[in-house]
């Protein structure tokens, strides 16, 4: 199977033939890898270049490379037919989305309510600071998807806004 | 544990609590004693003031040292232990309240002859007076919690119009942190170090001033790094700092360890901040510096001996750096992290010291705060320091959240840091860096075959993914070649 891989601004084509040798861009590398700790961690020779390489984490694709943080993706080339052909853009919508885990203190608004640009609409506490999140725009409260009090996970769904001329 | 770690030194039994989300972790594990406090959140267990001294009753402790977290800054429960008839290992809660209440310690700082910067000096009555006292000392200005500390209720205020925002947002952040929502406001020194000066004062009336940290590697106030000496400060700047401090301890009856905290602007002019009345977080920097201990000197003085050396006998040695690895990501704007320890590896070897309580396994929550590991590095000088800081990131893992290493690898690689030129306004300005990353053409291509041995990995681990057994048989085999 051919992976397109990016680390950092790099793109390359990796191939692990079927016989386990390594092909990056097309051309054949002498390369040793030992897997020291299970799925996340590899001692990677290439000639006589010694590295280290370590998944920090795995979605996003982090990689410690002989102590250098850099990010990654490899899909395989069907994955990344798709994920070209992918758009989550929908006008004039926007999720409202916890930017970190933390309580949400305060909802400032109440579904119907129609609110300026950069109005308050709740207030989440993370790490010692209260954060307040705006409207992106002038909008319609569509859904309040939790309440105050409530613990949230960083990416989860707030709100549901709607532009509103 | 770094209270743990002086008690066994010492020869004296350690009894630690440990609220719900704590049960695993090291310092039950390696304290004598450990007893249960309650759930994770902080108010029902590590701020629970009535359960502590009750425990510390019970196992029958000679004295409650308070860490540099939580309560270490609480007045009340400074007496609450000492009424149980119990010794509180720190300044009595007189001191901590004449210290503790920032608009009280400025007067103190003032009255003491310490410059302090223009701004008020009693809490703020009411929207409309912060308004009129800021627009009298002129925008910019700081809002802070007069009870505040470590940064929460802080804000910078450019404009009049920012302020109203500012004060609804500081105010309620006040009282939520320190059960008081009273505010007020100081000149904002720009292109200012934060400088603090390390102190220890015995009950018989010895004291002592340690050497200087250089804090001024903040982010919205935390402190990421802090080194000493300070890049800026030279032998005379150190003394009047020395003095300053010394003077501000003494007007306020100090006792124990202390920080008396500055900010200096370009010009080597010095205004009093504040005082922390506790253990700092940064104190290895100290420590390493200077060769005493003091967490085990906290002790000695809690009980009651005078302290060992006098000013004449206090020694610097080289220098020293501390990096705060956190549970943020310094790639995606310091968001906060959470996760599993997947993968550790401590650095090591000459000049390094790590304070940490991590363990493979530790599952990482936003309960607490987010530091998780301090690197410490000492050397002859401020170079050979930054050489071993380098040395011991590159040796660092933690794997399975994103942290705040990319930040401090990064930052010990950049000239202006190197040159030792930079102000509290460095993280702003020089962060994210838009260099981009440098890997040599043998490193990427071993970043490239260990990202498609992950991905391959990952599927052979799930089956679920591909209903075809045989085929992710083959891929694990594949992976483990």
């Amino acid at each position: 199977m051919i992976y397109e891989v990016s680390v950092g601004e790099r793109r390359l084509r990796v191939d692990i033939a079927a016989d386990g040798r390594f092909l990056v861009d097309d051309a054949v590398v002498a390369a040793e890898a030992t897997e020291i700790a299970r799925g996340r961690q590899w001692s990677v020779r290439l000639g006589h270049r010694s590295h280290e390489v370590t998944v920090l984490t795995h979605d996003p694709l982090r990689l410690l490379v002989d102590g250098t943080e850099v990010e990654a993706s490899a899909l395989d080339e069907r994955a990344a037919a798709a994920a070209r052909g992918a758009s989550t853009k929908r006008g004039g919508r926007h999720e409202l989305r916890a930017p970190m885990p933390g309580l949400l203190k305060t909802v400032h608004v109440a579904e119907g309510d129609v609110v300026e640009r950069d109005a308050p609409i709740m207030t989440l506490e993370a790490m010692k600071m209260e954060n307040e999140l705006l409207a992106p725009a002038r909008s319609r409260v569509v859904r309040l998807v939790v309440g105050a009090g409530t613990k949230v996970e960083g990416g989860a769904m707030l709100a549901v806004l709607e532009e509103s001329e | 544990m770094r209270v743990i770690r002086a008690c066994r030194e010492i020869g004296i039994r350690a009894v630690a609590v440990f609220s719900d989300a704590d049960r695993d972790a090291l310092h039950v594990r390696l304290a004598d004693e450990a007893y249960p406090i309650g759930p994770a959140a902080p108010r029902e267990s590590y701020l629970a003031i009535g359960k502590l001294v009750d425990i510390a009753r019970r196992a029958k402790c000679d004295a409650v040292h308070p860490g540099y977290g939580f309560l270490s800054e609480n007045a009340d429960f400074a007496d609450a232990v000492r009424d149980a008839g119990l010794v509180f290992v720190g300044p009595s809660g007189d001191v901590q309240r004449r210290l503790g209440d920032k608009t009280q310690a400025r007067r103190l700082a003032h009255d003491a002859g310490v410059p302090v910067a223009e701004g008020t000096l009693a809490p703020l009555r009411d929207l409309d007076e912060a308004r009129r006292e800021a627009k009298r000392i002129g925008y910019p200005v700081m809002l802070k919690a007069a009870a505040g500390g470590g940064g929460k209720g802080m804000r910078e205020v450019a404009s009049a119009a920012e302020l109203d925002a500012a004060w609804r947002l500081s105010s309620g952040e006040a009282a939520g942190a320190f059960g008081s929502a009273a505010l007020f406001v100081e000149k904002l020194i720009e292109n200012a170090r934060h400088v603090e000066m390390q102190i220890l004062a015995d009950a018989q009336g010895g004291i002592v001033w340690l050497g200087e940290r250089d804090c001024s590697i903040q982010r919205r106030h935390q402190k990421l790094i802090e080194e000493s000496p300070g890049p800026s400060v030279d032998d005379a700047l150190r003394e009047r700092l020395g003095d300053a401090a010394l003077r501000i301890a003494r007007a306020a009856g100090y006792v124990n360890a202390g920080t008396v905290e500055f900010l200096v602007d370009g010009q080597g002019a010095f205004s009093f901040l504040e005082v922390n009345t506790r253990l700092q977080v940064e104190h290895p920097v100290t420590e390493l510096v200077t060769g005493v201990d003091l967490v085990a000197l906290q002790l000695g003085i809690a009980a009651g001996e005078p302290l060992p050396f006098a000013q004449s006998d206090v020694r610097r040695r080289g220098a020293a750096i501390e990096l705060r690895v956190t549970a943020e990501d310094s790639l995606r704007g310091f968001v906060p992290a959470t996760g599993r320890i997947a993968l550790l590896r401590e650095p090591a070897g000459p000049g390094v010291r790590v304070d940490s309580a991590l363990f493979e396994g530790l599952t990482v929550t936003s309960d607490y705060d987010p530091l998780l590991m301090k690197v410490i590095a000492h050397g002859a000088d401020r170079t050979e320091a930054l050489a071993r800081a380098r040395r011991a990131v590159r040796e660092t893992i933690v794997a399975g959240l994103p942290t705040s290493l990319a930040f401090h690898a990064s930052v010990l690689d950049e000239p202006d840091f190197i040159a030792g030129g930079y102000d509290t306004s460095y993280v702003a300005t020089h962060w994210p860096r838009r260099v981009a990353v440098q890997l040599d053409d043998s490193a990427v291509t071993a970043a490239a075959l260990v990202a498609v041995l992950a991905a391959r990995g990952r599927v052979a681990r799930r089956p679920v993914a591909s209903p075809d057994g045989a085929w992710s048989r083959a891929g694990r085999e594949e992976a483990l070649r």
